[in-house]
């Protein structure tokens, strides 16, 4: 079991990436940085998700996110992610109402934050990408806090 | 044909011997062999990425230091080559740098090369077989699609119609602009195969949005067309995907709307990048862009607030249409048509022109008032 939210997590995905590389290939080109953030009781972990070519490079822990660092951050409370990676691994991929882009659309319930409007873009150019990354969920045993 | 070589070959004896003469005495000419031409050694930056154009920006054959006016060659030789007496004049329309530039444009290109997909073997449109929609539903689904349709077929034609009047030394940009061809041809194919697979077939033509489509299509400069095009209507159509993918009934409507919005977003990179290239370089262009935006913002205000458009939005979001459906269905697609106008200005003061928030813009001032209406009503923007 790996816990969520921690870097290793994104590990997980990480090495389901890498070894789905042809079907990443095939959706092609990810250059992207961007930051996750879990917010609990108040507080919050953070993480930094570098994506390079095809694949994640580097995932790391910060303390605090930098909007000036990354293209944008989805953040939003802990028991929306959960919800989320439950969904994932319920039905294999999200359903219509656990994708990224739906979860995000209005803020209402996970958040995108951007310094500018050409980092927030990228989400919208790598949607599929990023959308196909956390569907690897589906093969990775989670727990939760 | 519009077009006669000034020379009839065929009938050219000096030229027909000279052929015969080359084949039978096996004497070459070769001086191409010596053409006065750089020679360099590219290679990959990145081995995982390949050999990009960027790697190629090099010397004579780099995009770097093209000039401004492109004086030299208007024939198709291509950039670096050896320009010998004789081209004929390709007569391109567009020969300036800051007409068409973008910081990053061979970027955008090499992204949308890797990120083609196929609208007839990406979408898994098996899953459809069963997946029955309420009539409404169905019905504004395929308005949707309808109305999506036009403005792809559109979207196809104009930067089609830029592609050769563009000078070829600009080849990274040409090169973009056809892949941005590629994607709209898509689009067009994509929405079409949904309306028709809803059952209820295609709906109805946009007067409305037709009007502000020829605005974009019958453009006087690349400029204006790119500031129409890329800058306002596409980025007017992400935030519209955005929505849609939101809105989606099905998985399959959620992969369609996930795929176009990234082709959108890359057409909105490449136009905020040449708009922010224009106003860092040519900064007396300004009140040129300005005008174009008046324009643009106009006819995208039309086509956003369509009928065919508006009710197909409402009913897809409210559900239905019942009262509860319609009352609800307006709430969510007002503060989509707000989050519009407010990214569309979010991304002018990104790139430089911060004064379009104000009375210099009728739409904002449209935005404005939209936004008050919205907040007494009671609506959360």
């Amino acid at each position: 079991m790996i816990k969520f939210p921690s870097t290793d997590y994104f590990e997980a995905l990480k090495t389901r990436m890498a070894a789905e590389q042809e079907r990443f290939r095939r959706l092609g080109f990810i250059d992207a940085t961007f930051a996750v953030k879990v917010s609990d009781n108040g507080r919050s972990r953070n993480f930094v998700l570098e994506f390079e070519v095809f694949e994640l490079k580097n995932v790391r822990e910060v303390d605090s996110v930098d909007l000036k660092q990354v293209d944008f951050a989805i953040e939003g409370d802990a028991r929306v992610w959960r919800e989320m990676i439950e969904n994932i691994k319920r039905h294999g991929e999200a359903d219509t109402n656990h994708d990224i882009n739906t979860l995000t659309h209005f803020g209402e319930q996970l958040k995108v934050i951007y310094d500018g409007p050409d980092g927030h873009d990228k989400l919208y150019r790598f949607m599929e990408s990023i959308q196909e990354f956390f569907d690897l969920s589906s093969g990775v045993d989670v727990s939760f806090n | 044909m519009s077009y006669l070589s000034t020379t009839n070959f065929l009938d050219d004896k000096s030229f027909a011997d000279k052929w015969l003469y080359t084949m039978r005495t096996g004497e070459l000419d070769l001086s191409w062999m010596n053409a006065r031409t750089e020679k360099i050694n590219p290679s990959p930056q990145n081995a995982r990425r390949g050999l990009t154009y960027r790697d190629l920006d090099l010397g004579t054959y780099g995009f770097s230091d093209v000039p401004e006016k492109v004086r030299e060659n208007r024939s198709y030789a291509p950039r670096g080559a050896e320009i010998p007496p004789g081209l004929p004049d390709a007569q391109p329309e567009v020969s300036r740098k800051s007409e068409l530039w973008a910081f990053n444009t061979e970027g955008y290109y090499e992204e949308a090369v890797t990120r083609q997909w196929n609208a007839t073997t990406d979408i898994p449109w098996e899953r459809l077989e069963g997946a029955e929609l309420p009539e409404a539903i169905g019905k504004a689904l395929s308005q949707l699609m309808t109305f999506l349709t036009e403005v792809e077929m559109i979207a196809t034609d104009t930067p089609a119609k830029w592609l050769p009047r563009l000078n070829p030394e600009f080849i990274e940009v040409r090169a973009f602009i056809a892949s941005q061809a590629m994607d709209e041809a898509r689009h067009a194919e994509v929405f079409r195969k949904r309306a028709l697979t809803t059952g209820w077939g295609l709906m109805k033509a946009s007067p409305m949005n037709e009007m502000a489509l020829k605005h974009l299509r019958d453009a006087d400069s690349f400029s204006e067309m790119s500031v129409a095009l890329h800058l306002v209507a596409e980025g007017n159509v992400l935030t519209m995907f955005r929505f849609s993918e939101y809105l989606s009934p099905t998985d399959v409507d959620k992969k369609i709307f996930r795929l176009v919005m990234q082709d959108e977003a890359r057409h909105v990179g490449y136009g905020m990048q040449h708009f922010k290239w224009v106003l860092e370089n040519f900064p007396e262009k300004r009140e040129i862009l300005h005008k174009h935006l008046d324009e643009a913002e106009n006819i995208s205000f039309a086509a956003g607030a369509a009928t065919e458009l508006t009710e197909s939005f409402i009913v897809l979001a409210g559900g239905g249409l019942k009262p509860e459906n319609i009352e609800k269905g307006i709430r969510i697609t007002t503060q989509f048509q707000l989050k519009q106008m407010e990214e569309h200005f979010e991304r002018l003061d990104k790139c430089g022109m911060p004064e379009r928030k104000g009375e210099r813009s009728k739409l904002w001032m449209m935005y404005q008032m939209g936004k008050a209406a919205a907040e007494q009503a009671g609506l959360k923007i």
